[in-house]
């Protein structure tokens, strides 16, 4: 295959790993779903905007921000890549339920991709409903499902040295061990 | 020149092979995936693939289960460990 990369890149970058391409979204306005994926940082505000509404009494925003530790050990860098053809479908899918499930106004999911400097936001989510307890509870929803099945991954480089890909199913909401993981 | 499909590897899966992405010779029979990349990255079913999902031209499938079905030339495969997102 013709390449115009000089010999010392074999391998050209393909588009889901170029942040050029990038953002990449998914808007369903029949469901004011809107699902973002991007290099840039995540500004809270264009999500809640995105969901809310007049007839949206309740508006959550969760924000998942890079921690500086894992067990202990610091952690200098974390990193996001994601594969979008499957992501931005199961993010979609993840919202159509959510909307189904708890009769919402709106549903917003944005993750950040690239390096992500620790303290910033690496996933938003906005979910707008007529009332709280809805809100709450598929806000919360949202998130665990994107965590278990949005194919973007996680890698954290260390100060001492090294770097790991971490999985989702190896760790519950509260950050404990589930004793599956992989050596 | 002869015909290829496109893999994806990420993750666990892009550390073991220390690639992003290549191509392999098409037509491939999804039941060959894995001996395939057995053949070029030894250990890596056991290490890596076995915790994997597998996904051609942006839908799942099961290399067992969908075993007949044929990656063709220009086709795209990705490997997806266990996802992190958050």
């Amino acid at each position: 295959m013709a390449s115009s990369e000089p010999s010392s890149q074999p391998t050209q970058v393909p588009a889901h790993l170029d942040p050029k391409t990038y953002p990449r979204t998914h808007h369903n306005p029949t469901q004011n779903i809107h699902i973002t994926l991007t290099y840039e940082p995540l500004n809270a505000n264009t999500y809640l905007s995105q969901t809310s509404s007049p007839s949206a009494g309740a508006n959550i925003l969760f924000l998942g921000t890079t921690r500086d530790t894992f067990e202990g050990r610091s952690v200098s860098q974390l990193s996001y890549t994601a594969y979008p053809p499957l992501a931005l479908k199961t993010l979609a899918g993840i919202a159509e339920a959510a909307m189904k499930t708890h009769r919402l106004e709106g549903v917003s999911i944005a993750h950040r991709l690239g390096t992500v400097p620790i303290g910033e936001a690496s996933i938003a989510i906005a979910v707008s409903a007529g009332h709280r307890g809805a809100a709450w509870r598929a806000g919360e929803e949202v998130l665990e499902a994107c965590k278990e099945k949005a194919e973007i991954w996680k890698r954290e480089e260390f100060v001492d040295g090294g770097m790991e890909w971490r999985a989702n199913a190896d760790r519950d909401a509260e950050g404990r061990s589930l004793g599956n993981e992989r050596v | 020149m002869s015909e290829t499909f496109t893999i994806h590897y990420f993750a666990t899966a892009s550390q073991y092979t220390s690639k992003n992405t290549e191509s392999l010779p098409a037509p491939l029979k999804l039941s060959a995936l894995f001996d395939q990349l057995e053949q070029r990255y030894p250990g890596i079913v056991e290490k890596v693939l076995s915790t994997c999902g597998v996904s051609l031209n942006g839908e799942y499938v099961d290399v067992e289960e969908d075993g007949e079905v044929v990656i063709h030339a220009g086709g795209e495969v990705a490997v997806i460990p266990p996802v992190s997102s958050g």
